[in-house]
């Protein structure tokens, strides 16, 4: 019955649109009150929630990738991605998915990078002649490839939402091989959507332009080094890193590139206050949330129903995959990673499934939602960045889901892609 | 209330809310500057600072709950009300109305019983900062009072047909 007040709550307040972070509290305050234990744990699970010092990195990538796009770092890497392989069959739609890797790289926010590379990308590819759906869709999947590496700060939200007990060192390493994967699918099917299309193809602009080009982004591609580096072998913190990479991008902006002014600064500041303080709200109010989870055994009652549907890891990572896919569609991403976490990565780890594994596969699948309509934050950043209403872009998108599936179920099935690399590092 | 009145209330308000995201932009970039002094002093000073972590951590606290209070106001909170475009009309503002009276409530708890955990610890120091263990509790009762003004501003500003703002869309205020 208790449930029945829980998710009932949630469900319904969810459903007349108020904001996520309070479903999630009001949500449990009716539950502690339905148990008629004392109200006050939930605010003291909130507050306990949101004072956690690995939390700091979030507010810091997201600081970090906000400085980067406004003070030219991205539009740089851009730049160099585009003398890699802008002579290639479908030329932009391949630097588009190489620009994402490189940005991916530095910032690890999807939506950033649709807006960053997807401004700079779009208006290009409309001019030389490319549809505009053709460049919103490769824009909006490509930037799933953000989320894969390192540093990925939905990768931090996991590990907490799984009790901070899983390393954030071998979740970032173990996104390296899927992001370059879901790269190199989505690079052959823009070359197979090109050539239906008959798009152009660029000259190659020559190996003294790609030194150039490499110099000047070379303070961008600097930082991947330094974050991945320095959480890797464990000599800073995922926080500590976070922060030198925002002390890195002011220093490169202000001082070197002298690109950003201080409007630019107070902007990119206001921006990373308005996104984190909603989202870390969220994590905060998901650990009291999670306590009623915990309290009313929900995750264990899951593990006996799905162990009671089948016993074949195959099957429950189908279902699993599926499930997630589903709410993915409706749902944002980190609101779904704090409440299915504490769900299914027991259900996983029941079946033999490792936490590092599951933790890439959760955050492709909630990926691939972020490009889904009715909700999807990072297809709308696409729509609005190209001026095209979402089904226009939805119509002529499948070949680009279709890629983005095929890679999760290989990431799904085989375990070594994730586990390979920080066994390695090990 | 007339629609005057409530244009300058929408004047307060909105100084109040821009007030709160100074605060807590300048958290944002005091937590920057105290985590950079760790990671200097640790690494090539070799040195450590014992305070710089849970003093950052208490400016993360006030940094969010005053961020996320003036989510409520300008719409930049995640939501999802896709069922609330196939209602009529007529029943879309009382349901709006009715999940701000939520949001409100929580606030209400958020007043009551950070005061309650606050008087609670108040008694306790917090061992590197040298302060009392109330002041953990301080910012999600400052959050809860702007949840609270801006929850009820939205009641009363749509009872008075003027304009919201929708989560996840911009909207004009003042």
């Amino acid at each position: 019955m208790e449930l029945w007040v829980l998710f009932g709550t949630f469900t319904f307040l969810l459903l007349i649109g108020t904001p996520v972070a309070f479903c999630l509290g009001v949500s449990s305050f009716a539950t502690i009150a339905f148990l008629g234990l004392p109200p006050v744990v939930v605010f003291q699970r909130l507050n306990s929630g949101v004072s956690v010092f690995a939390l700091m990195a979030i507010p810091f990538f997201i600081y970090a990738g906000d400085l980067m796009v406004r003070g030219d770092i991205a539009r740089r890497l851009v730049a160099l991605a585009g003398a890699f392989v802008g002579h290639f069959r479908g030329g932009l739609g391949q630097v588009n998915v190489l620009s994402s890797v490189m940005f991916g790289g530095v910032s690890g926010s999807a939506a950033a990078d649709a807006s960053a590379v997807g401004g700079l990308m779009v208006p290009q590819m409309k001019e030389r002649g490319y549809d505009v759906d053709y460049a919103v869709n490769i824009t909006v999947v490509s930037s799933i490839i953000a989320l894969l590496l390192p540093p990925s700060h939905n990768m931090i939200i996991y590990s907490i939402a799984a009790g901070g007990r899983i390393s954030i060192a071998d979740l970032f390493t173990a996104g390296i091989l899927p992001g370059l994967l879901l790269a190199l699918a989505l690079m052959i099917t823009s070359w197979y959507v090109a050539m239906r299309k008959g798009y152009p193809v660029q000259p190659f602009q020559g190996f003294r332009i790609i030194g150039t080009l490499f110099v000047s982004a070379a303070p961008g591609l600097i930082l991947v080094a330094i974050i991945f580096g320095g959480v890797r072998s464990g000599i800073f913190t995922a926080s500590e890193s976070s922060n030198i990479a925002v002390v890195y991008a002011l220093f490169v902006t202000f001082f070197v590139y002298r690109t950003l002014s201080f409007e630019d600064f107070k902007a990119a500041t206001f921006a990373a206050v308005r996104t984190t303080a909603m989202v870390l709200l969220v994590i905060g109010s998901a650990a009291a949330f999670g306590w009623l989870l915990a309290y009313t055994r929900v995750p264990a009652s899951m593990v006996e129903l799905l162990q009671g549907l089948s016993d074949n890891p195959i099957v429950i990572l189908l279902l699993l995959n599926v499930v997630l896919l589903i709410l993915g569609t409706f749902m944002d991403m980190s609101p779904l990673i704090v409440i299915t976490t504490p769900i299914f990565l027991p259900v996983a780890t029941a079946f033999g499934v490792d936490p590092v594994h599951f933790g890439v596969i959760l955050i492709l699948n909630l990926g691939i939602g972020l490009c889904t309509p009715p909700v999807g934050a990072v297809l709308f950043v696409g729509c609005a960045v190209g001026r095209i209403p979402i089904w226009d872009a939805v119509r002529t998108i499948w070949p680009f889901y279709g890629a983005a599936v095929a890679v999760l179920l290989a990431v799904t099935y085989i375990p070594g892609l994730s586990l390979w690399l920080p066994q390695l590092f090990r | 209330m007339s629609p005057t009145a409530l244009q300058s209330v929408a004047r307060a308000t909105g100084l109040l809310a821009r007030l709160a995201l100074w605060v807590a932009a300048i958290g944002l970039v005091a937590m920057t500057a105290m985590i950079a002094c760790q990671v200097f002093w640790r690494y090539v000073l070799n040195d450590s600072i014992i305070w710089t972590e849970p003093a950052s951590v208490m400016v993360m606290g006030w940094f969010i709950f005053l961020g996320a209070a003036v989510g409520i106001r300008e719409g930049y909170h995640l939501s999802f009300d896709v069922l609330l475009y196939f209602l009529p009309d007529s029943v879309v503002p009382w349901l709006h109305s009715l999940s701000d009276i939520a949001v409100g409530a929580f606030g209400l708890g958020m007043i009551w019983f950070g005061t309650e955990l606050a008087v609670k610890t108040g008694g306790n120091m917090i061992p590197s900062l040298g302060i009392s263990g109330a002041f953990d509790f301080i910012p999600i009762v400052a959050g809860g009072v702007l949840v609270v003004l801006f929850s009820a501003e939205r009641i009363v500003r749509r009872a008075a047909g003027l304009e919201t703002a929708r989560f996840g869309e911009e909207a004009d205020l003042d």
